[in-house]
């Protein structure tokens, strides 16, 4: 590619190797990097930084009240289209994008749907799709977030469409980020093109600190948790 | 609690000695009316702060040498200011090469107190039998608050003033816009933060404003005298030594 | 002075006096403290966490070479393509050639820091690209042709009513109630069009996590996570010290950023990004190329009393508690990083000469330390600025003769009582001829804006000598 940058780059390193030498650090030149495992290090840290969780999934959803989350509970598979459906009638006209995956394909034939399905199986989402639909990785109590990565359905799935409905189990519920990046690790979702926690519809507060919604990415996000 | 040393050797700031002397004697009269030995030794002259904050490290230098000369052989060194009282504790380290006088600074540093961290830490006094009956709002000065961690004592002197109403005051711990030299480099500012200081003096409604730094209180009359507010600044010290009859 | 430092100083007193300004910034920091106060309620131990943020940055710091090193084979093996740029220039022109090679004609830019730094927009539009920032504050600012106020609220000095006018004049949209919501709407839709028509977004990164190889990005609209997905070149600039060892790490400053910089307990989209589009993905670009920015960050290591300095993980809390920032707000500092951080920041890795003023611009309250979510001695390390600024000789003449006489005078108690008595005379004369607060006051510093100091009747030495003794 333009731009062979390898002087620079040593040239760069070499600054900080001499630096380190200078100030009499030459020993830690050598010494072993921290491990890479996930739950060592700072997990044994945040002991006690954070108060503890308690009741995970009373937490998330009291988390997801906050962050103007829309949770929605549901006994069985029955219910879970039956809320999706409630869901899709409230919204506008258009297209439904959703992650191709056998358990959104069959959630998709329980519902009775108005809305044109496009599946991500077939490519992008267009920019006019009103409404996705995917999968996550885990639930975050913590924070009220959703781990979701590029494996569910890809990366528009989760930010184009004004709209986003999440479809998952209450057994995803985990802890902390903590769990959920040890959890990301685990799968191999680093391996993924794209990875992250969503915490709520899109907003912005540039605007005299005051909070709107749906700045550029959803306005809503709805998750649908099935027991 | 350290047994209440005998003699005290009273550091005053080169300011308060040449511009505000009134701080001095009122320090001096409490520290005698609880009971301490107190000495001026007269060969002081700066802790070397402006020089330090101006940058001017190799003029403030020879500064702490000679606090360290005039005051190494005292037992306990008391201050009516706690930016001063810093200066030695905490930047003393900072400005001094690794070596023997650094030590010693440190050491004299240890023993080096702004008045109120010594009257209620050191001697255990927080009733020095005082006497203002006004009402008066007390500004948390950044060094003292931030850097030495007095915060209490203060608080705890005034409570036992007779007939003293203490009024809190809103963003207590916000700077008052003194700085040192930032006083004279961007007086702008400074006055700015001054006005915003004492527009939440004014909030209270206080008859007056105290404060452990004399340097604040200075800043702050001066932005009295030229915005015309009512308020009065007096130093803590200055509280404390009023006794029955004599308010102001 | 410098240049910089004359203009700073003017624009610092025009904006001290302007009491509108003071009034709308004083609303927006109202609104961050209480933001930010509840935001601590979700921390069990905030100094734990503070120690425990400052030994991962520190250990990034300390062994910064191999991080980086790791980073960048973790994150080629998934495709993306590193490129180290020593300077500003350097970084410009490796993205530009990128604009011109492959055909790009729009640019869309999540907020970035580092990307003001570089000026990286003005570069890339003389290399033929329209570039729009997609940070709804930073749009703003853009529209205003103005730099950003503030490191996270860029358009923080600006009222609704000035939005709604920009609005009108530059997009053609009129709200006349000028409400935040369909101010915001109409932002969407103008953004909305460029995202889905450009060749390229070019984000920041707010860490640059080592042992997952994967870039770290938070944003709170949505337009980081549109930029890095519809383009079909991403494009990331990142300072070196974004650096982070472990993906683990992020579970404590992902926290700790929000609750610094906005008072939230996450932003809502904290985003990783690990490489281009994989082969069985929908979407997603095609390439993804990281640069790796110095730019004078590597002069903070040649000494390890500055290191420190690296830690710093732009959370702008530093910006909010700094008491002259909140009189005179971000545009007076007149640099990309205003600010405490940024009045150390640029001196040391701009140039000292041009830069070292604004490490006077502070009455070292010492507030920005005491919040400073990785534990840096800012006040520590705006007082070393000011001693390398006094070492190199760049400050007046007059003020060096001014210390060497103080020097002189109080090394002697005699020359001090004596240098004191006659700054005393010296006022009262000038009290009685009527000159204080005039420019003929030698105390004119002082008294241009404040009433003249006391002067008392005599030093508390000499009141000594006469009364002091028992």
């Amino acid at each position: 590619m333009a731009g062979n940058s390898s002087g620079a780059r040593e040239r760069i390193l070499a600054r900080i190797r001499d630096a380190a030498v200078r100030s009499g650090g030459a020993d830690l030149i050598d010494t072993p990097l921290k491990p890479t495992a996930g739950l060592s290090g700072p997990a044994d840290v945040l002991a006690g930084i954070f108060p503890p969780i308690g009741d995970a999934r009373a937490r998330f959803l009291t988390e997801c009240a906050s962050n103007l989350m829309e949770a929605m509970e549901t006994a069985d598979a029955a219910a879970s289209a039956a809320a999706l459906v409630t869901v899709l009638n409230s919204l506008p006209e258009g297209e439904l994008y959703v992650q191709d995956v056998p358990v959104l394909r069959s959630l998709i034939e329980r519902a009775t749907i108005a809305q044109p399905v496009r599946w991500s199986s077939q490519g992008a989402p267009a920019a006019s799709t009103q409404v996705s639909l995917t999968l996550a990785h885990a639930f975050v109590a913590q924070t009220g977030s959703i781990l979701i990565s590029s494996q569910c359905g890809g990366r528009g799935a989760s930010i184009v469409a004004p709209c986003h409905i999440v479809y998952g189990t209450g057994v995803q519920v985990v802890p902390d980020i903590a769990a959920a990046l040890a959890l990301a690790q685990a799968k191999g979702l680093t391996e993924a093109s794209y990875a992250g926690l969503i915490s709520g519809s899109s907003r912005t507060a540039d605007i005299e600190k005051i909070l709107v919604q749906g700045a550029h990415g959803p306005r809503r996000l709805v998750v649908i948790i099935e027991d | 609690m350290t047994a209440m040393p005998r003699k005290v050797a009273l550091f005053v700031p080169c300011f308060v000695d040449q511009v505000v002397p009134q701080a001095a004697v009122d320090a001096l009269t409490v520290l005698r009316r609880i009971g301490c030995e107190v000495i001026f030794p007269a060969d002081q002259t700066c802790c070397g702060q402006p020089a330090f904050n101006s940058g001017h490290w190799s003029e403030a230098r020879p500064c702490a040498e000679r606090f360290v000369r005039v005051f190494g052989d005292s037992e306990c060194v008391v201050a009516p200011s706690g930016s001063c009282v810093s200066m030695v504790r905490t930047h003393y380290p900072d400005l001094l090469p690794v070596g023997p006088l650094r030590d010693d600074a440190i050491a004299l540093g240890q023993r080096t107190y702004e008045l109120t961290e010594f009257l209620v830490r050191i001697a255990g006094v927080n009733d020095v039998g005082a006497s203002f009956p006004h009402s008066v709002t007390y500004h948390a000065s950044c060094h003292a608050t931030r850097e030495l961690g007095i915060y209490r004592e203060p608080l705890e002197l005034l409570a036992h003033v007779r007939g003293l109403e203490l009024r809190p005051l809103p963003a207590e711990g916000d700077c008052c816009g003194f700085g040192g030299v930032f006083s004279v480099k961007f007086g702008a500012v400074s006055a700015a933060m001054g006005d915003t200081k004492l527009a939440n003096v004014d909030s209270t409604g206080a008859e007056y404003v105290t404060s452990i730094d004399p340097s604040c209180l200075m800043h702050l009359e001066g932005v009295i005298g030229a915005t015309k507010r009512k308020v009065r600044p007096i130093y803590l010290g200055s509280i404390l030594a009023q006794q029955q009859e004599a308010a102001q | 002075m410098s240049t910089a430092s004359r203009q700073f100083v003017q624009r610092a007193a025009v904006k001290a006096a302007d009491l509108e300004h003071r009034a709308t910034i004083e609303r927006n920091i109202q609104t961050y403290d209480a933001a930010v106060a509840r935001g601590r309620l979700r921390f069990a131990d905030w100094e734990a966490a503070r120690n425990a943020c400052e030994a991962i940055k520190a250990e990034a710091i300390c062994h910064l070479d191999r991080y980086l090193e790791q980073f960048e084979k973790n994150i080629t093996a998934r495709g993306a393509h590193v490129f180290w740029a020593e300077d500003a220039a350097q970084a410009d022109a490796y993205v530009a050639t990128l604009v011109k090679q492959r055909g790009v004609k729009t640019v869309v830019k999540s907020k970035s820091m580092a990307t003001e730094e570089i000026h990286l927009s003005a570069a890339l539009e003389k290399a033929g690209a329209t570039v729009w920032e997609t940070d709804l504050g930073e749009f703003i600012v853009q529209l205003r042709d103005e730099p950003p106020y503030h490191i996270v609220t860029p358009a923080m000095h600006l009222t609704r009513y000035q939005i709604r006018d920009l609005f009108r004049e530059k997009l053609g949209a009129d709200v006349p109630d000028a409400d935040p919501q369909k101010l915001v709407a109409v932002a969407r839709v103008a953004l909305r069009r460029a995202f889905f028509s450009a060749e390229m977004g070019i984000s920041g990164a707010n860490f640059l996590v080592a042992d997952a190889g994967m870039v770290a990005l938070s944003t709170n609209e949505g337009n980081g996570r549109l930029t890095t997905t519809l383009p079909r070149l991403h494009v990331v600039v990142a300072g070196i010290e974004k650096i982070v060892p472990r993906l683990a790490d992020l579970a404590l400053l992902w926290p700790v950023l929000a609750a610094a910089g906005t008072g939230q307990p996450i932003t809502t989209y904290s985003t990783l990004i690990g490489g281009p589009r994989c082969a069985d993905e929908p979407d997603g670009p095609e390439e993804l190329h990281v640069v790796l920015l110095d730019n004078g960050r590597t002069n903070l290591l040649t000494a390890p009393e500055t290191a420190e300095v690296l830690r710093c993980i732009r959370c702008g809390a530093c910006l909010n508690m700094c008491p002259v920032y909140r009189q005179v707000g971000g545009h007076a500092y007149g640099t990309t990083y205003p600010g405490p951080i940024g009045s150390i920041f640029t001196p040391r890795t701009v140039e000292m000469r041009e830069w070292g003023h604004m490490a006077y611009a502070c009455s070292l309250c010492t507030a920005c330390k005491s919040v400073c979510p990785v534990k840096i001695d800012l006040p520590k390390q705006l007082l070393l600025v000011r001693r390398d600024f006094v070492a190199a000789g760049d400050v007046k003449p007059a003020e060096n003769v001014g210390f060497r006489g103080f020097r002189w005078v109080v090394e002697s108690a005699r020359r001090f009582a004596a240098g004191g008595w006659l700054l005393r005379k010296s006022q009262a004369v000038v009290r009685a001829l009527g000159f204080s607060r005039s420019p003929l006051d030698p105390m004119y510093v002082w008294t241009k804006y404040r009433a003249p100091m006391p002067v008392p009747r005599q030093s508390f030495r000499a009141w000594w000598r006469q009364h002091g003794r028992q």
